[in-house]
């Protein structure tokens, strides 16, 4: 029996009938010349970061999925829930602020200009509320299991564009209803869509991260967004805004982003200045959070 | 040989200083911003009430097809060291290169949620602790059949006994194939049967050219199934060599502790 090479295999103190195994059948691997995990105290690059987002890209798949099979088995209403919100919204606003109120829609019925509205905003604060909810909801997997913590806001954004998608087919129905023509602008749709999508994952990313060490963040939230909400353009059109209001009002991203996202569906004339502001805006808002929260999530599973 | 995992100078500190650990609020933020604003704007941290070395100056190399047991008391630093490994904490300075694919299991069953169903579990669990679709696929019905949890597998589990639970947890587990297999003291949940699979486990690893570490207080096992052992008290590491004779030195050193 071939047991004395402890030196090279180790494995001298082996049960007798374990180490004839290893001996006999060991697998000599070859190892890579250059690590494929290094561990150093220092913070990974935003960049070795995406690169290891990429690599689980299916995890977020399954993230996405997990969190929609939830959702449709705890609930009775599943699915419609996703629609009766901004549905049940768009209807309260249109008779009190359409019908008694009378607030300008731009020409359009005013129930289809609210619920255009509250598409994408619902969209983004949906994202925002339970993105910056998503570490400390998920804190008994990332102190047991390594996976970039990236995913996990990202994933929320991913469940909430689904319903986005979902909620999308019944303005279609409502745009027929009330004979709203389209016109070519709303290819342009998509690309209000991703820059809407990159202000939710920014800020998400971000609250995520502030949440785990300030749980104050989840009282805080909430009412920031309903604030926020009535300083954007969803259930009033921006041309109600005063001209001299108007650049300040355009540097928060939303509006730009909402007001573009209803030209595009509506035909009407798109204001450039605002949609390039809210595209800086947000880009650089995107890149500071996550540049941050690279910065900072080396500390949190130690302190979540 | 040059070795698959080198561990150089790693050490860990936790601070339970008073401002990191208090501002669990803001407003308290704020109030410790505004009584230190010198130290704030210079960004010098003011000293620390109370750091606590988790780990110090660890440094060893683990071999190809090693396994390895670690040892050592309650509160030793044995699972921050395997969470550093693991990449879930980064070390406070120190660092760990490995030449091949590592997957921890610090707990059985890590992200199983009580409303989906056994078969998505499987899927959901297996993509957690890092296997790929397609693998996970082409072995869906092994795991399955080693579970044993078959006319089940439709129904939440949630629904499940512990042990229906862990079974189909260690089966996820026990198909993956990495070079490198990180264990916390998971066997100590199972009853025998589930301890005798566990171990089965490591040494076909072993087997196949794979690499273990792992922690246990069960020092039987460490001295039959371990070629070395390291022995680490309050964050340093004290022994390390063969596994008997660090068991019985760590033996040792426990009763003379007792005597005292």
């Amino acid at each position: 029996m071939m047991i004395n090479e402890p030196a090279a295999t180790g494995v001298a103190h082996l049960p007798e009938e374990l180490a004839v195994a290893a001996n006999a059948t060991r697998v000599h691997r070859v190892l890579p010349d250059e690590p494929v995990v290094k561990i150093r105290p220092e913070s990974s690059s935003v960049v070795s970061n995406m690169r290891e987002v990429w690599a689980h890209r299916e995890l977020l798949y399954f993230l996405i999925w997990r969190d929609l099979k939830v959702r449709y088995k705890q609930t009775i209403l599943g699915v419609a829930w996703v629609i009766l919100q901004p549905l049940l919204m768009a209807l309260v606003f249109a008779v009190f602020m359409g019908r008694l109120a009378r607030v300008p829609s731009d020409g359009v019925p005013y129930a289809v200009f609210a619920y255009a509205g509250l598409l994408p905003w619902l969209f983004f604060s949906n994202s925002v509320a339970s993105g910056s909810h998503s570490l400390v909801a998920n804190n008994y997997v990332i102190t047991k299991v390594y996976f970039p913590r990236l995913i996990l806001p990202i994933a929320v954004v991913g469940v909430r564009l689904v319903d986005f998608v979902i909620a999308f087919s019944v303005l279609i129905g409502l745009m027929l209803y009330y004979n709203v023509h389209v016109t070519p602008s709303v290819l342009l749709l998509p690309m209000f869509m991703a820059e809407i999508t990159l202000l939710a994952l920014g800020i998400s990313v971000w609250f995520s991260a502030l949440n785990a060490r300030y749980r104050d963040v989840g009282a805080v939230l909430p009412v920031l967004l309903q604030l926020w909400m009535f300083t954007s353009p969803i259930i009033y059109p921006m041309s109600i805004v005063p001209q001299g209001w108007r650049f300040l009002y355009g540097l928060n991203p939303v509006s730009g982003i909402v007001e573009g996202f209803r030209a595009c569906l509506f035909g009407s004339q798109f204001d450039w200045l605002s949609i390039a502001i809210s595209a800086v805006v947000t880009l650089l808002a995107f890149l500071y959070f996550v540049f941050d929260f690279c910065r900072k999530q080396d500390s949190l599973v130690d302190i979540i | 040989m040059r070795p698959i995992i080198e561990v150089r100078n790693l050490s860990k500190r936790y601070c339970f200083d008073k401002r990191v650990m208090a501002n669990r609020n803001l407003r308290e933020a704020w109030v410790t911003a505004l009584k230190s604003p010198v130290e704030r704007l210079s960004g010098r941290q003011a000293v620390r009430d109370t750091e606590f070395w988790a780990l110090r100056d660890i440094s060893f190399e683990v071999e190809t097809g090693e396994v390895l047991g670690i040892i050592g008391s309650n509160g030793a630093g044995k699972s921050t060291l395997l969470k550093i490994l693991s990449r879930i904490t980064k070390p406070t300075t120190g660092g760990v290169d490995m030449y091949g694919r590592s997957n921890s299991l610090l707990e059985i069953g890590t992200g199983f949620h009580p409303d989906l169903t056994g078969r998505e579990n499987v899927y959901l669990n297996a993509a957690i602790i890092g296997m790929k679709r397609a693998e996970i696929k082409s072995k869906f019905d092994e795991i399955v059949a080693f579970a044993g949890v078959g006319q089940f597998l439709d129904i939440p589990i949630k629904y499940y006994s512990t042990g229906m639970h862990l079974r189909l947890a260690f089966a996820v587990v026990a198909h993956l194939e990495p070079d490198i297999l990180i264990l916390d003291e998971v066997m100590a949940v199972g009853d025998a049967a589930f301890q005798k699979k566990c171990l089965a486990k490591m040494k076909e690893v072993s087997r196949e050219g794979g690499t273990v570490l792992f922690v246990s207080h069960d020092l039987m096992s460490v001295t039959q199934l371990c070629g070395r052992a390291l022995l680490i008290e309050s964050g340093r590491l004290l022994d390390m060599g063969d596994a008997g004779s660090v068991v019985s030195n760590y033996l040792l050193k426990m009763s003379g502790v007792e005597a005292n």
